[in-house]
């Protein structure tokens, strides 16, 4: 299996499509982070300009890590799109470019390949967020060094301790790691399914975006839906950013998060064993 | 302003009512006198924020004073202090043209403090109207609250340390009653729907208390104007 | 003749929508045959590879392979097969030499970068080992197509239209390796082709199947003994060489004769004697013409069922 895993690797990331993700997210991030270099103390301002009435306060706010929390919150759809990218072409690619039957014809089960296939796209897609907190926290801290970090909701201002900030992010960015492997369980599925990797890209993306318009619209129709749209759950890593940590909502997020990628994995595999290859 | 006018009116009213048998302003001068015999000092502080939607973690800082008014806050990491409540000397209270008037005395915590009641003249101060607790044997401020205009009500309670020969509180206690904040969330594109509305409980005034811990203090020791010249907020 | 079965297909179908693709197939290869698997286009020939090799579930039928059920021992089975599905695909993007080591890490046995070499080296590949596949022609794709088959060193191999886009000398090339491997090595070959006469030049049995069901099956010797060899002599004199035959057997066997021409019905050790005759009987024969009698009798049979 293990030969397989890297077999599947060293595919991955001989196709030159793999590395949009980490060219995008390596001119992306900087260009963040230039933003707030001109911007940055405007903005931080302009967020805090309420409580700049009533308090005086010191300290570097405009830090690292105030910069790579709105990274991590901005990217919600980029990072998406770019994981579909590879996972959606895990299955479909091998149908397009007729190596199925090579494949399949090896003293291998089909559960194997489907295993090996799905456990490559998650660690891609896990190496992907991986390099999003290096070039963020990383690039950040360089720039606009470290601090406390202030988080901003509708509700509350938390200021977390520097000392306090790292391991939010170190939980926060596992968190979006399975909330992105959610996403590529999804583009894995419908890549069994069909034989372009264009499909499976096209509407795991279409089905993220509708259920994220959902979410956003306050329907009474829609209410009691939102509550089963892994959507929801996949920005859930900012959980790892109150205080105090709602565990049980934590809890509850992971198993909904863990429940898809099982179902969608799961259909796949169903899917593949069934399967005639007539490519 | 009108509401300035008032006030007037009915304290004078009250106060014809009550013949004033101490001089305010006599008392609020030595209060100065004492605090004045400070020409500058340092004093590393530890800040407790207990607001309700603020979660702050304690903070230690410093504040250096130079007469007659240079202030400056330093942290080596991250600080926040009211701002009414920062610079705590009496100049700073007593800033401007004001009317005091002399309202009675009151026991609190076994002391007794004379009430002085402060009305800034002129359009120019925040504050409406403030009443002062003095204690007059230690020619010191313990207690203030202030009217403002544009952040409600706020109120200091200064604790002294009997060793320090100064009028330098050991403790501050500032409790405060704002509206409740609107924060822009659109830096954040907050698109969750878990909902803490259990904390809106109708009322939109929130109550917060900040507790300052005041130790080490290095009084007319000389400091350089240079420490001041960082921009303060 | 071995008796030991290696495939053995029973009322093998597949069905997709309304088509029956395969319908009742039955065919049996035994141990170092070179099999024959022909039928015009759209017979089901490329199903039933298919369905051999896992690629397609049937819907009714077994298939045996080595003696094992295909459905409960197939990665033993998988390990001893090597195969050409119709055109032979690889990852376009990556080195000959790394695709047959990608291959090879999954075949189920260690193959070593020397076999790899050796492979390469057998279908004239080995000075473009380390180029991307994209680069490669299809014949040379077709050629590599034959070099992952035979990797593992299989016990039956499976090819499917092996020699297509590969010039005369190509062919023969993948011919002769047939055979070796057949005779020296003992493998079992099934060959699935459309060039008739090349699975007359190397296969000793083969089947005939048209929409799906088997026409006909046995030794191709046997078979082609009720449809003799259609051969033209070309020869200088023709009235002197029907002297010669007049009072012989060859006489029954002479089909017509024509100006400068002689057409015999004959089967293949007859060729060479009538010709070893003729000579010596001073004819010249300037050409000796088979025609390809397997071809008529593919139309034959496959004509018959249409």
């Amino acid at each position: 299996m293990l030969t397989l895993i890297r077999i599947e690797l060293y595919k991955i990331f001989k196709k030159w499509r793999t590395y949009i993700g980490f060219i995008a997210i390596g001119l992306l991030v900087p260009l963040i982070h230039i933003a707030m270099l001109v911007e940055g103390e405007r903005t931080l301002n302009f967020m805090t300009q309420n409580i700049q009435q009533s308090f005086v306060f010191v300290g570097n706010l405009l830090n690292g890590y105030l910069v790579s929390h709105i990274t991590l919150a901005s990217l919600a759809v980029h990072i998406p799109f770019l994981i579909t990218l590879v996972a959606g072409d895990l299955l479909a690619g091998e149908a397009t470019s007729g190596t199925y039957r090579l494949l399949v014809t090896r003293p291998v089960t089909r559960t194997q390949i489907i295993i090996s296939k799905f456990l490559a796209g998650i660690i891609y897609t896990n190496l992907l967020v991986l390099w999003l907190a290096v070039v963020s926290l990383g690039l950040g801290i360089i720039l606009f060094g470290v601090g406390e970090l202030i988080v901003i909701s509708s509700e509350t201002i938390i200021i977390f301790k520097q000392t306090d900030v790292l391991w939010r992010f170190t939980l926060g960015y596992g968190f979006a790691s399975l909330g992105m492997s959610v996403v590529a369980s999804l583009a894995f599925l419908f890549s069994s399914l069909v034989e372009n990797a264009i499909g499976p890209i096209i509407s795991t993306m279409a089905v993220i975006i509708v259920f994220l318009v959902i979410s956003a619209l306050n329907i009474e129709f829609f209410a009691g839906i939102k509550p089963y749209l892994f959507t929801n759950y996949i920005m859930s890593w900012r959980l790892f950013f109150d205080d105090p940590i709602d565990a049980a909502e934590v809890i509850k997020a992971t198993g909904v998060l863990i429940g898809h990628i099982a179902v969608f994995f799961t259909s796949a595999l169903i899917i593949f064993n069934r399967k005639d290859i007539l490519t | 302003m009108n509401m300035k006018k008032i006030i007037l009116l009915m304290i004078f009213f009250a106060a014809s009512l009550y013949p004033q048998n101490k001089e305010p302003d006599k008392i609020l001068k030595d209060v100065i006198n004492k605090f004045n015999k400070v020409k500058d000092y340092e004093v590393d502080l530890i800040i407790k924020v207990d607001v309700e939607f603020l979660k702050v973690p304690e903070s230690s800082a410093k504040i250096f004073f130079k007469q007659p008014d240079k202030i400056s806050l330093k942290s080596d990491g991250f600080a926040m202090l009211p701002r009414n409540g920062f610079d705590f000397s009496p100049n700073s209270l007593l800033k401007g043209d004001y009317t005091a008037l002399y309202e009675k005395e009151e026991k609190i915590d076994g002391r007794v403090l004379t009430l002085i009641k402060v009305i800034p003249l002129g359009t120019s101060s925040d504050v409406i109207l403030s009443t002062l607790w003095i204690d007059e044997g230690k020619k010191v401020i313990r207690k203030v609250e202030s009217t403002t205009k544009m952040s409600g009500t706020f109120t200091i309670d200064l604790e002294y340390d009997d060793k320090l020969n100064f009028a330098l509180p050991s403790q501050m206690i500032f409790s405060f009653n704002v509206d409740k904040m609107n924060f822009p969330s659109a830096m954040i594109g907050e698109t969750d729907t878990r909902k803490k509305r259990s904390k809106m409980h109708g009322d939109t005034l929130t109550k917060g208390k900040v507790y300052v811990s005041y130790s080490d203090y290095k009084v007319n020791k000389g400091i350089s104007d240079s420490v001041f010249e960082e921009e303060n907020p | 003749m071995t008796s030991e079965k290696i495939i053995e297909v029973k009322d093998l179908s597949k069905q997709f929508k309304e088509i029956k693709a395969v319908d009742n197939l039955n065919l049996n290869v035994y141990r170092g045959d070179v099999f024959g698997f022909l039928g015009p286009n759209g017979a089901g020939k490329s199903t039933t590879i298919r369905m051999l090799l896992s690629l397609i579930r049937p819907n009714q039928g077994t298939i045996k392979i080595f003696g094992k059920s295909l459905t409960e021992h197939r990665i033993d089975i998988l390990k001893n097969i090597g195969a050409i599905v119709e055109k032979p695909d690889f990852y376009r993007n990556l080195s000959a030499f790394k695709n047959l080591e990608i291959l090879g890490r999954i075949s189920g046995k260690e193959i070593s970068k020397k076999r790899i070499m050796e492979m390469l080296e057998i279908v004239g590949l080995e000075k473009r080992a380390q180029s991307k596949v994209k680069t490669y022609s299809h014949g040379m794709k077709q050629r590599l197509g034959i070099a992952q088959a035979l990797l593992h060193d299989p016990e039956l191999i499976i090819l499917d239209e092996p020699t297509t886009g590969l010039d005369p000398q190509g062919m023969k090339e993948i011919r002769d390796l047939i055979l070796k491997l057949s005779k020296d090595e003992n493998k079992t070959i099934f060959l699935s082709s459309h060039i008739l006469y090349e699975v007359e030049l190397v296969a000793n049995r083969m089947i005939i199947i048209n929409k799906g069901m088997t026409k006909v099956e046995g030794y191709v010797q046997d078979l082609l003994k009720s449809n003799l060899l259609k051969v033209i002599f070309e020869v200088d004199d023709v009235n002197l060489s029907l002297e010669i035959i007049k009072e012989t057997t060859w006489r029954s066997k002479l089909e017509s004769s024509a100006e400068g021409k002689l057409i015999f019905n004959l089967d293949n050790e007859e060729v060479h004697l009538l010709n070893k005759i003729l000579v010596e009987n001073n004819i010249k024969v300037n050409a000796v013409i088979p025609t390809r009698s397997l071809e008529d009798y593919f139309l034959k049979i496959t004509d018959e069922a249409a």
